[in-house]
C-alpha cells in the first residue's frame, strides 16, 4: 500500500535527519539510531497482567512450543524477549555489567533459563534468541506479573510498559485479565498515554485469560466466557482502553497445539474404560491423580498439561468422535479460543504493523526534541506536527479513539460502520467493508463506493452536527483509499 | 461449658441478687443473659470478587440461597441465618430519619435483587432464613460483595462491616497465590477482627493446590498473619451432599472448614460471652462476698473489740477512697473524649484535605468535562475509604480510653470493660453524596461565530478606520483579513479561558463537596463519640454505684454490729456463713465457666 510505505518514509526521513542534527551528541545518536533500526524490525508485542494470569502459557501457545517456563506459583522474574533468529541463543542483559550468555537447557521439553546467578537480581531483561516462524512478525515480550507480591517485580514490570520517562519499549500490548478487576483498569489507564497519536486503546488487545476456569471448570465454560468477553467488549469504560476482548484457554491451547500420540491414546483409552469410574474420575483433579486405570506418572502428566477442563473436555470430544489425533488436536485449539486470538492480532497489530512503529518511532523522537531542544531542531518539531497532523493513519487512529473514547458522538447505527471503516476491527479492505474474506474485486469496489456515498450524504446534510461532518470526511477518505489500494 | 451453661449461673447470679436485696445488680445480669441469648456468631465470608463466595456458603449449608454465575457477581450483601421456615427479605437503604424497612420477597426470586448492579430496589442488604442445623447454633453467615481493591467502594464498605463481625471467611481461589492487594486487605481485616480463616476454593479445578497452599501459608507468616488455610471445593462438596458420599465429603475439605468454624469461631465466640458473663458474675460475687465477710468480722469480733473497730475505720476508708476516684475516673472520661474529638476530627481533616491536593492535581492535569464520571467516581471511592479509615481508629482509641477509665476501678475488682460493638456508623460511610461536578459548557458554533465576530468586527474596524485615513475604503481587503485573523485568535483565547474556567469551577466544587464531607461527617463522628462518652459514662456510674453500695452496705453492717447482743450475733454469723458458701458455690461455677475448654455451640 503506498499510503503506508509514504508514512514510514517520511517517519525514517525525519528520523535521519534528526540523526544528522545531533551528531555531536553521541547518545542522543545512539538512542535515535536504534529506533531506526527497530522500525525495520518485527512488531515488539508485550503481554502483561497481573501475577497468574496466564502470560507465560499465552506465550507459549502462540509460539507453539514450552519456550517460556510455567509453573504453579509464580515463575516469570525477569523481562523476557522471544524474538526469531537463525539459531538459538540466551542473552542476560544486566543493569550495570557487560551482558552474559546463559546455557540453553531443556527439561521435559520446555526450555528453562537459569537465573539463579549471584547476577539475577541486577537482570535488566533476558533476550531469548529462537527459529520460529511464529516470531518472525512479532517479537513477543514475556513480563514478571503485576500485583505480585515481590514488589520489585511488579515495579519492573510497570515500568517496562510505561515508563514515565522513555517512551515504551513495546508497540503494541496484550492485556490478560481472569476478570475485570480495579487493578487492571487502573493498569490499563496508566498505560493508556495522552502521547503524540493520543490512540493508545489502538494498540492493546485484552484477553479474557484461563477461560476454561470461569464458572468453575463446567463444560460449558469456554461458551460462558465467549458471553463476559462480549459484555465487557461493549463495558464504557474498557472500551475506552482497549480494541477488544478475546477469551482464550491458554494451558488448553498450548497442551492442544503440542500434544502427543501418547496423551491422545490415553485419553482413547479413558473414553474404553467404563464409564461411571470415568465420570467418578474426573469429578476432581485430586481423584484423578488417583485414578487406578492410569499410571500415577500418566494422569499427573496428563492434569499439568491440560487441566482439570481440558482433560474433561477431551475426553468428552473423543468420545463425540473426535478419533483422530489430529482433528482433536485442532477442535481443541479452535474451542480454546486461540485462532480467533490470533486473527485478532492479524487484523488488529500485524496489519498496522508499519503504523504502530512509525507511531513508537515518532515517540522517540518527541522525548529527544522536548528534552535537548535546539534552536536548528525548530524545523524537525514542525516536521513531527506535520506528519502527525497530515498523515491519514493517524488521522483514523485519533477519530477511531474518540469514538470509542465516547468524547465524540455519532448516531448508534452510524458508530459501528464508522468503527469498522476506520479499521477498528482490522485493517484490511474487506474488514473495513464488512465483506468476507473471498469477497470478489469487484464486490469490494461497490461496497467501498456504497460507503462514500452513504458518507458524502452525511457529510453534506446540513443538519448533520460539526462533529458528523468532521468524521465523514476522515471515513471518505479511508474508502477512497480502500478504493485506490483495488485500483492497484 | 456450653452457653447454655452460662444462662443457668447468670439466672443463679441473678436470684441471689435479689434475695440479698441488690436489684441493682439485676440490670446488668439481665444485659448480660441478653447478650448470650440474643447474640449470633456473625461470620463475614470476603474476598476478591469471582473467588465462589457465593458458592461457598451454598455449600456450607447445602442450600441455593446466594446466585452463583460464571459472570454476574454477587451487588448486595447477603444475611443468611436460620429460620424454622425458609424466607427472604430485602432490607432498603436507611435515608435520614427513615428507618430500615424490609420487604418479603420469594426465596426462589432473591438472586434477581441480589445480583442488580443498578441496586434499583435501593437494597441496603438481604437477609435469608433457611432451616439448617449448621446454623441453629446462631451461626449467621454474610455472603458479600466482591473486593475489587482496598479503594473500591465495596471495599470500604466490607471493611467498614469487619469490626461487627466475630469471624471472616476470606475467600481466594486455588487457581493463584495471594496478591499484593489481597494481602493488603487480609492485614487491615486482621487490625479488626482477629478472627480470620483462609478458604483455598476450588480445589476440583487445580492440580496443583497444595503447593499454592503452602505458597499462601508462606505469604501470611511473611505478612505476620495468624490465619489458617483451608483448602475446600464447593463443587464436591455440593456433589457429595446430592450422592450422599461421605468419602466425598471429606474430600471436599467442607468438614474441616465447618469443624473450624463451630469450634474454633463459633466456640471462641462462645467461649468469649461465657467469660464475659462469669466476670459479670464473679464482680458480683466478689462484691456480696466482700460485704458478707465485713458483716461476719463485724460479728465475730463480739462487742466493741479492736477489731471491728477496726473493721469499721476500714469500711470508711474504702467508701472515701472511692468517691475520690468517682471524681478522678469522670475526669479521665471527659478529658478523654475531649481529646478524641479533636483528634478525630482532626484526622478526619487531613484525609479530607490530602484528598482535595490530589483532586486538585488531577484537575489540574486533564479537562474536567472529559474525565467527569471517572472523577466523581474517584472522588467518592477516595472520600469514603477516608471515612471507614477515620471511623476505625476512632473506634480503636474509644476502646482504649474505656480501658483507661476501667484502670481507676481495677483496684476494687471491678475492672469490666463496656460492650461498644454495636454502635452503629454503616449509616456514617453510606450517607456520602456524590459530588455535583458544575455543568459542562462547551463552546457553541454559535458562541463561536458571535465571538469571533465581536474581536473580528473590532479589527475590521481598527483597521478599516486607519485605512480611511490614508485614503481607503472602510472595507477593504486588508481590515477583512486583519478581522478574521483577530476573529480567530478571540475564539482561540475564549476556548482556553472556557478551560481554565472549568478546572477553576471542578476545584471549587471538589472544595465545596469536601467541606460538605467533613461538615457532615464531622457531626456524625461528633454524635458518634457523644454516644461512646454516654455509653462509658452509663457503664462506669453503674458500676461505681455498685461498689458504693457495697462499702456502704459493710459500713452498715460494722455499725450494725456494735448494737446487737451476743444470741443475734451468733445466729448471724451461721446465716451469714451459710450464704457465703452459697456464694462460693455460684463463684466456683462462674469460674468452671472461664476455665472450661470444650465448648458446643447451644
Amino acid at each position: 500500500m503506498n499510503t503506508k510505505t509514504g508514512l514510514g518514509a517520511a517517519v525514517r526521513a525525519v528520523m535521519r535527519r534528526a540523526i544528522r542534527e545531533y551528531r555531536d551528541s553521541p547518545d542522543t545518536v545512539a538512542y535515535l539510531e536504534r529506533h531506526l533500526e527497530r522500525m525495520d524490525e518485527p512488531l515488539r508485542v508485550a503481554i502483561a497482567g497481573r501475577v497468574k494470569a496466564g502470560k507465560s502459557t499465552l506465550l507459549n501457545a502462540l509460539v507453539g512450543e514450552e519456550i517460556a517456563a510455567t509453573d504453579a506459583g509464580e515463575c516469570t522474574r525477569a523481562v523476557t524477549w522471544y524474538r526469531d533468529a537463525k539459531s538459538p541463543k540466551i542473552t542476560a542483559h544486566l543493569v550495570d555489567a557487560p551482558s552474559r550468555d546463559l546455557p540453553i537447557q531443556r527439561r521435559e521439553g520446555a526450555l528453562r533459563i537459569d537465573l539463579s546467578g549471584t547476577w539475577a537480581d541486577r537482570v535488566d531483561r533476558v533476550v531469548v534468541d529462537w527459529p520460529s516462524q511464529h516470531l518472525r512478525t512479532m517479537t513477543l515480550i514475556d513480563t514478571p506479573g503485576l500485583e505480585s507480591l515481590s514488589t520489585e517485580i511488579s515495579a519492573r514490570t510497570a515500568d517496562f510498559l510505561s515508563g514515565d520517562e522513555e517512551p515504551a519499549e513495546a508497540d503494541a500490548v496484550i492485556y490478560l485479565m481472569r476478570h475485570l478487576h480495579s487493578a487492571n483498569v487502573r493498569f490499563l489507564e496508566s498505560f493508556y498515554d495522552q502521547g503524540i497519536a493520543r490512540a493508545t486503546p489502538v494498540n492493546t488487545i485484552a484477553v479474557l485469560s484461563r477461560a476454561d476456569e470461569i464458572g468453575a471448570g463446567r463444560m460449558d465454560a469456554l461458551m460462558s466466557a465467549r458471553r463476559i468477553a462480549r459484555r465487557y467488549c461493549a463495558d464504557e469504560k474498557l472500551r475506552a482502553l482497549c480494541q477488544t476482548v478475546v477469551p482464550v484457554a491458554g494451558l488448553l491451547a498450548q497442551a492442544a497445539r503440542t500434544m502427543r500420540q501418547a496423551e491422545f491414546n490415553t485419553f482413547v483409552e479413558l473414553v474404553a474404560s467404563r464409564r461411571a469410574d470415568v465420570e467418578a474420575a474426573l469429578l476432581s483433579a485430586d481423584r484423578f491423580k488417583r485414578y487406578d486405570g492410569l499410571q500415577p506418572w500418566e494422569s499427573e502428566d496428563l492434569l499439568n498439561r491440560f487441566g482439570m477442563c481440558g482433560v474433561r473436555l477431551a475426553v468428552t470430544l473423543v468420545r463425540q468422535g473426535f478419533d483422530d489425533p489430529q482433528r482433536l488436536s485442532e477442535e481443541l485449539v479452535r474451542r480454546s479460543g486461540l485462532g480467533t486470538l490470533t486473527e485478532v492480532l492479524n487484523a488488529q497489530f500485524t496489519e498496522r504493523t508499519e503504523l504502530l512503529k512509525a507511531r513508537s518511532a515518532l515517540l522517540a523522537l518527541d522525548v529527544v526534541l522536548s528534552r535537548v531542544p535546539r534552536p536548528e531542531t525548530q524545523s524537525l518539531v514542525v516536521e513531527v506536527e506535520r506528519i502527525i497532523a497530515g498523515a491519514h493513519e493517524f488521522a483514523e487512529l485519533r477519530l477511531l479513539s474518540s469514538l470509542r473514547l465516547g468524547t465524540l458522538k455519532l448516531p448508534a447505527e452510524s458508530l459501528a460502520e464508522a468503527e469498522r471503516l476506520l479499521g477498528g476491527l482490522g485493517a484490511g479492505p474487506s474488514t473495513r467493508l464488512g465483506l468476507g474474506v473471498h469477497a470478489s474485486t469487484g464486490e469490494q469496489r461497490n461496497a467501498a463506493l456504497d460507503a462514500v456515498s452513504r458518507w458524502r450524504r452525511r457529510l453534506e446534510n446540513p443538519l448533520s452536527s460539526l462533529a458528523m461532518a468532521d468524521a465523514s470526511r476522515v471515513i471518505i477518505r479511508s474508502c477512497e483509499g480502500v478504493l485506490a489500494d483495488l485500483e492497484d | 461449658m456450653s452457653v447454655s451453661a452460662a444462662i443457668e449461673v447468670v439466672d443463679v447470679a441473678f436470684q441471689a441478687a435479689v434475695a440479698y436485696g441488690r436489684a441493682d445488680f439485676g440490670d446488668r445480669l439481665r444485659q448480660t443473659r441478653c447478650r448470650l441469648t440474643e447474640d449470633g456468631v456473625r461470620v463475614l465470608v470476603v474476598g476478591e470478587f469471582k473467588q465462589g463466595k457465593s458458592h461457598l456458603v451454598n455449600a456450607l449449608i447445602n442450600a441455593s440461597v446466594c446466585p452463583v454465575d460464571d459472570d454476574i457477581a454477587t451487588c448486595v450483601p447477603t444475611v443468611v441465618r436460620f429460620a424454622e421456615e425458609p424466607s427472604a427479605m430485602l432490607v432498603r437503604t436507611t435515608t435520614g430519619e427513615a428507618p430500615a424497612e424490609g420487604k418479603a420477597v420469594p426465596v426462589d426470586r432473591i438472586a434477581d435483587y441480589v445480583c442488580d448492579p443498578a441496586n434499583r430496589q435501593g437494597a441496603s442488604h438481604a437477609e435469608v432464613g433457611v432451616p439448617r442445623t449448621l446454623l441453629a447454633g446462631g451461626l449467621i453467615l454474610v455472603d458479600t460483595p466482591g473486593v475489587a481493591g482496598l479503594a473500591s467502594l465495596h471495599g470500604a464498605a466490607t471493611l467498614a462491616a469487619l469490626p461487627l463481625a466475630d469471624a471472616v471467611v476470606f475467600v481466594s481461589d486455588a487457581g493463584s497465590e495471594y496478591t499484593a492487594a489481597e494481602i493488603e486487605f487480609l492485614t487491615h481485616a486482621a487490625q479488626v477482627c482477629p478472627n480470620i480463616v483462609c478458604a483455598l476454593t476450588k480445589t476440583d479445578l487445580h492440580p496443583h493446590w497444595r503447593r499454592i497452599a503452602d505458597l499462601d501459608r508462606a505469604h501470611l507468616a511473611d505478612a505476620g498473619l495468624d490465619a489458617d488455610v483451608v483448602p475446600v471445593s464447593s463443587t464436591l462438596r455440593m456433589h457429595a451432599v446430592r450422592t450422599n458420599d461421605h468419602m466425598l465429603n471429606t474430600e471436599s475439605g467442607f468438614p474441616v472448614l465447618i469443624g473450624h468454624l463451630r469450634d474454633r469461631i463459633g466456640g471462641e465466640a462462645g467461649q468469649l460471652a461465657c467469660r464475659s458473663a462469669a466476670h459479670d458474675v464473679l464482680t458480683i460475687t466478689e462484691q456480696l462476698t466482700a460485704t458478707m465477710r465485713a458483716q461476719l468480722s463485724a460479728y465475730q469480733g463480739g462487742g466493741a473489740s479492736d477489731g471491728l473497730i477496726r473493721e469499721l475505720e476500714c469500711a470508711q476508708l474504702r467508701a472515701d477512697r472511692l468517691r475520690q476516684r468517682s471524681s478522678r475516673w469522670q475526669q479521665t472520661l471527659s478529658d478523654g473524649i475531649a481529646d478524641l474529638i479533636s483528634d478525630v476530627e482532626y484526622d478526619l481533616r487531613d484525609r479530607m484535605r490530602q484528598i482535595g491536593r490530589d483532586a486538585e492535581r488531577e484537575i489540574d492535569e486533564a479537562d474536567p468535562a472529559a474525565v467527569e464520571d471517572r472523577f466523581a467516581a474517584w472522588l467518592q471511592q477516595q472520600v469514603s475509604g477516608a471515612a471507614s479509615a477515620n471511623f476505625v481508629w476512632a473506634m480503636d482509641r474509644a476502646q482504649w480510653l474505656a480501658g483507661q477509665v476501667a484502670e481507676h476501678f481495677a483496684e476494687d475488682g471491678g475492672k469490666v470493660l463496656p460492650d461498644l460493638s454495636d454502635i452503629d456508623f454503616m449509616t456514617m460511610t453510606g450517607s456520602i453524596d456524590a459530588i455535583e461536578l458544575p455543568r459542562d459548557e462547551k463552546l457553541k458554533l454559535g458562541n463561536k461565530l458571535l465571538l469571533g465576530m465581536r474581536g473580528g468586527y473590532g479589527g475590521t474596524l481598527m483597521f478599516g478606520m486607519a485605512g480611511t485615513l490614508v485614503g481607503m475604503a472602510l472595507l477593504n481587503p486588508l481590515s477583512i483579513a486583519a478581522g478574521l485573523l483577530l476573529g480567530g485568535r478571540t475564539v482561540r483565547d475564549e476556548r482556553k479561558r472556557l478551560m481554565q474556567r472549568k478546572q477553576m469551577e471542578a476545584k471549587s466544587a471538589v472544595r465545596r463537596h469536601l467541606d460538605d464531607v467533613i461538615f457532615q461527617l464531622g457531626k456524625e463522628s461528633r454524635d458518634m463519640l457523644r454516644e461512646v462518652q454516654r455509653r462509658l459514662r452509663d457503664h462506669f456510674t453503674t458500676q461505681a454505684e455498685e461498689l458504693q453500695r457495697s462499702v456502704n452496705d459493710s459500713l452498715q453492717a460494722a455499725q450494725n454490729a456494735l448494737r446487737t447482743n451476743e444470741e443475734e450475733s451468733r445466729r448471724a454469723i451461721l446465716d451469714l456463713k451459710a450464704e457465703l458458701e452459697r456464694i462460693a458455690a455460684l463463684e466456683e461455677m462462674a469460674r468452671e465457666l472461664t476455665s472450661s475448654r470444650e465448648l458446643v455451640a447451644r
